[in-house]
Order: structure tokens, then sequence, then C-alpha cells
């Protein structure tokens, strides 16, 4: 809608030429580089792709990143919507400063979040060693690559929550209770469904960042394959060791799920713009 | 906004100024592809004393622009493009892949010491004291050792460690035998990797990640050991008795010395690392020597195992990749096989 508005209020002309250079900037930094990927991985033919995505070590490691990154979907989603509503309706102390850490993930370079996971819970930090009497490993192993992803993709949820929190302002929730309804189930049948394509739309961003993270989990992670190896860290292995075949494969696949999920949530969000528009 | 401006051209000043200081042609320019390993030798001892030696014999400045890779990633870059002309690496196979890519067009092994410049040996690390008891190979197996080495994907060290791991025992076999027993040896290299807990990309994450308190040996080569000993780390060294002959060569990058016109002072420096003096310095940042004179005086500091063993004991470098690290080798199923 906005994009219509602002498209209106240009000449005809100006619109073609900002249309023009949108689609050469998308068409040069995004299309170009993924279908260099894709047509590379198939050059050999469908056949030896499938060789190479089939290869257990290959199986194992896409497995597991789509487990580690599902869980921390799931977590993200929880505590990035608590976040956002503490943020927008709570009035905590230094609120500002907390905003702005939000963002910190995104200017950490990964593989310094990565370091930064093992000398907190390491064997020689203090809450690594109190975690290991109880037999709770953290760092190369399973939990501390879903704390690296976690950390890496906070922001996303927050600030896809966020705008719209602050749009609904409370007197939605009014009216629900001036209507008879508990707080349950305003929070169930008034909230939730307004703010749902938002959690989506985080969830979905942050799944897709977290297949490909590589720096952080390098470092966290016990790269064992079949066991604490993720895709981003076989792929690598690949490549070094002169197998950029095998790495295209896995490449292609996640290309396709991050495409299929973000695609999915695009359908969701513009049903859910329909449905609204029709109220 | 003209401030701003102001800045933006001073800046590209001092670029084009600093371009163009590389280029002078009153200097002579060498480009060193190097592995990591060696880095603080070559920046503390062996360029500096060459860029003296250099300016006495003919009078010129000689200038170095290093690059330290992974030597399997230094290989490929320089295959790619990198217009190294000196590419110092620590395994054949990554001199070969340059040979291959015609970029080495003369028979490096021709050269002296059959084109090695260092030598060393895979050791084992252990916590200050021994507190696991640790001697050899067979302490490895142990449910109650845990073993840290990088993953020969990413690290040229690493395989060095693996061939080290899987030779010894057959070895052993072969000493206990008569004949050296290849299932055997894949059982036991099974049986070390299970008790790997992490594998970093290269030897130094490795030696990082063993510095966090994690595993309790790790295996590497010995001069990365001496190296972190000098640095006033306190670990314990075991050399096992039967332990594979690290070789890393040198070379003249044909194609881009012929480009650059460096050819003679490329060759000059290959020669000057394999002088005795180079060599000390070498030795004294804990690699075994190869030159003869040297390796004497410094027989004390590197003790010889009584089972040494080389490459070509398992096959040479070639039938190794194919028997041990191709998608279907000996370590790359063992992971496979344990899944089951």
């Amino acid at each position: 809608m906005l994009s219509n508005r602002a498209s209106a209020g240009l000449r005809p002309a100006s619109a073609m030429v900002m249309r023009a250079i949108f689609l050469f900037f998308v068409g040069l930094l995004v299309v170009l580089p993924v279908v260099a990927i894709s047509l590379e991985a198939f050059r050999s033919g469908f056949g030896s792709l499938w060789k190479q995505i089939s290869h257990p070590q290959a199986l194992a490691a896409l497995w597991l990143t789509l487990r580690m990154a599902m869980i921390m979907v799931v977590i993200n989603v929880v505590t990035g919507t608590a976040t956002a509503w503490v943020l927008v309706r709570n009035r905590v102390p230094l609120r500002g400063l907390i905003n702005a850490l939000v963002d910190i993930p995104f200017a950490i370079p990964t593989v310094v979040t990565g370091m930064m996971l093992v000398v907190l819970y390491g064997p020689h930090s203090v809450l690594g060693a109190l975690l290991g009497r109880h037999g709770v490993e953290v760092v190369f192993s399973r939990p501390g690559i879903v704390l690296a992803l976690l950390f890496v993709t906070f922001p996303f949820v927050v600030r896809a929550v966020q705008p719209v929190m602050m749009e609904m302002e409370g007197d939605m929730e009014e009216a629900a209770s001036t209507l008879g309804a508990g707080r349950m189930r305003t929070f169930f049948q008034v909230v939730l469904p307004t703010l749902l394509p938002a959690i989506l739309s985080g969830a979905a961003l942050s799944f897709s960042r977290a297949l490909g993270e590589f720096g952080s989990i390098i470092i966290v992670a016990g790269n064992i394959p079949m066991r604490t190896q993720v895709a981003s860290v076989y792929i690598y292995g690949e490549i070094e060791s002169g197998n950029p075949g095998g790495a295209m494969g896995l490449s292609v696949v996640l290309l396709v799920i991050s495409l299929l999920t973000l695609l999915v949530l695009n359908l969701l969000q513009q049903r859910s713009q329909r449905h609204a528009a029709t109220i | 906004m003209r401030t701003l401006c102001g800045w933006l051209c001073l800046a590209m000043l001092g670029l084009t100024a600093g371009c163009s200081g590389q280029a002078n042609s009153a200097r002579d320019t060498l480009i060193l592809g190097a592995y990591t390993v060696p880095k603080e030798v070559y920046q503390r001892e062996l360029i500096p004393r060459f860029q003296k030696l250099w300016k006495q014999k003919t009078g010129r400045d000689i200038y170095f622009q290093q690059s330290y890779l992974a030597s399997g990633a230094q290989s490929r870059a320089i295959a790619q493009g990198f217009d190294a002309d000196i590419a110092a690496l620590s395994l054949e196979a990554d001199i070969e892949r340059l040979r291959d890519a015609r970029l080495i067009t003369h028979d490096w092994r021709a050269a002296e010491h059959r084109g090695f410049i260092t030598r060393s040996v895979v050791v084992m690390l252990v916590r200050p004291g021994n507190p696991k008891n640790i001697s050899g190979w067979d302490d490895l197996t142990r449910a109650d050792v845990d073993v840290i080495y990088p993953s020969p994907k990413t690290s040229g060290g690493a395989m060095w460690v693996v061939n080290a791991i899987y030779g010894s025992r057959l070895k052993q076999t072969e000493k206990d035998t008569g004949s050296a027993d290849p299932a055997a040896a894949r059982r036991f290299l099974a049986a070390v990797q299970s008790r790997v807990r992490v594998m970093n990309k290269s030897g130094r994450a490795s030696v990082t990640t063993f510095e966090t308190g994690v595993g309790d040996v790790l295996l590497t080569y010995e001069n990365e050991a001496l190296l972190r000993r000098q640095q006033g780390k306190d670990f314990s060294l075991i050399v096992p008795d039967a332990t594979i002959l690290i070789e890393n060569p040198v070379a003249v990058v044909d194609k881009n010395v012929d480009r650059h016109g460096s050819r003679e002072a490329a060759e000059a420096f290959v020669g000057f690392l394999h002088s005795a003096e180079a060599q000390r310095c070498f030795a004294s940042y804990g690699f075994r020597p190869v030159n003869a004179e040297v390796t004497g005086e410094f027989a004390a500091v590197f003790p010889q195992p009584p089972q040494l063993f080389d490459i070509d004991y398992l096959g040479g470098w070639q039938q190794t990749i194919d028997l041990l690290y191709s998608s279907r080798g000996v370590w790359t199923r063992i992971f496979e096989q344990k899944s089951n």
C-alpha cells in the first residue's frame, strides 16, 4: 500500500527508472550468485549431485542443522515475543539502552560470538565447570550450537514483532476485556492472532539465517562428522579438501529449504493481509 | 559535506601513495605464500636475515609480501591465481597441485634435500606433569582420555596426525607378527577417533581449544609443541616410539617469478633456506633441520624415535589420500560405521 502511494506520487518515467534500478540490483546482488551456484551444482548432472547430497555425512549434517535450527526457532519465538512485549509495554529502566542492545548480535563478528561462548561455558570457566560437574556439556556439543544460533538470530523475532505491537496500542485488548474476555482469552484470541504474521516472519528469517551460520558454530561445535558437524561446516570441509562438488550439493539443498521457507511465509502474510482487508 | 570529501580525498591519496611505494622499482619484491606454522620464524629470523644478505650481495633492498594460510588453502589460492613467487607448504601434495596447474614447471624434487627445508614428527602434548599417565599410542583409546586434533578435511597437519596413528599401528603389527595388518590399523584409528570430541579447522585452533582446558592429549607437530613451550605454556611433550617423519617442501613458482622478473631473488631465497644459517633458525624454532651439519648440532634437542617411518611407508601421498581421506577412504568411513 505504502509503495503504491509512493510510486503514484512519482512521474511514470522516474517510476520506471526506479524499478529498473531495483531489478538491476536484485539481479546483480542476489539472483546472479544464486543462479551461478545452482548451475555449478547441476553441471555434472543430477545423478552426481544426488550422490554428493546422499553421502551419509552430508545427510547427517543437514539433519542436525535442521533440528538445531528448529529448536532455536521455538525458543526464539517465545523469548523474542516476550522481549518485544517488555520493550513496548513495560516501563523498564534503561529501555532505550536495552532496545539498542537487541541489535548487538548483528554487529558482533560471529567468530567472536563462538569464542565468547567457549570462554563462558568452557571447562576453565566457573559456569562451565559447574555444568560439567553435573554432566552437562554445552560447548563442543549440541547445546552450544543452539546457544550460538540463538545469539546470532536473536534480533529477528524482536524486530519483526515490535512494530506490530506498537500499532496495537492496547485498545483492542481493552475492547476485549470490556466485552468480558479474561486475560488468557484476550491473549490467545485477540493479541496472538494479530501478532502471528509478524512472529512467523521473524521465525522464518531466523530459521533461514541459522541454516547457513558458520563462523560461531565452527568454534562452538565439536565438528565431529555424524555427531556435531552442521551443514555449513561440512560444506567448508568439502571445499577445503578439494571437493567443491560436495559443497555445491549441500549448498543447493540449504538454498532450496531457505527459499521454500521464505516463500511459504510470504504466502501466509498475503493471505492474512487479504483476510484483514475483507474485515 | 565538504570536509567529508576532503577526508575521502586524503584517504585516496594515502592509498595511492602506499601502492606506488610498493611498486617502487629500486626495490626487489618477493611474494611468499606459506602455511601458517612457520610464520614466526620467517618473520622474526629468516626474512630479516635474507634482506641483510641480499643488500650485501646486490646493494638492493628486498621487500617481502607475505601470506600465511593453512597449507591446502594456500596451495589452492596460488593455483587459482594468487601470484606467489615462492610456495612454502606443509606437504608434498600441495606443491604437486601447483605442478598439476603448470605453475611449477621445474623438477622441485631435484633440488637440495629433495626439495624439503624442514622436518618434524607427530608428537603428543599432555597436561603438565602428565596426570593421565599417557606414554604411547595405546593410551589414546582409553575411555578416560580425551584426544584432540584438527579435521583432516581442512588441516594438512591433521592429515599428518591421522597418518601417524594409522601408520604406527601398521608398524606395531609388523613388529609383532612380521607383516603389517591394515585391518588392525583401521580398527585402531577408529578407536582413537572415537575419543576425539573437538575437531577444529586448523592445528592452531586445536591448540587454542586445548588451552581452554578441553582434552587430555593434543596430537600435533613437534615444532608447534616446542613453540608453545617456548612461549611459556606449561605442557609435557611425548615423542612416541613409532611416529611419522614430516617433511615440508618449498619451491619457486616458475610462472609467477618469470612474470614478475623475480627468479634470481626467489632462487636466492630458497637457496638461503637450505643454508646452515637458516637451518639453525628453523631448529631454534622447533623444526628438525634437513642440513646434516645442523642436524648434528641439534641431536640432543630432537631425539630419534626408534620406529620412525615416512609417508612412503604408507605408499606415498597420492595413495595415502586415496586410502584414508577420499569419500570411501578409511578415515572418512569410520564415522559411518559408528553411527550404525
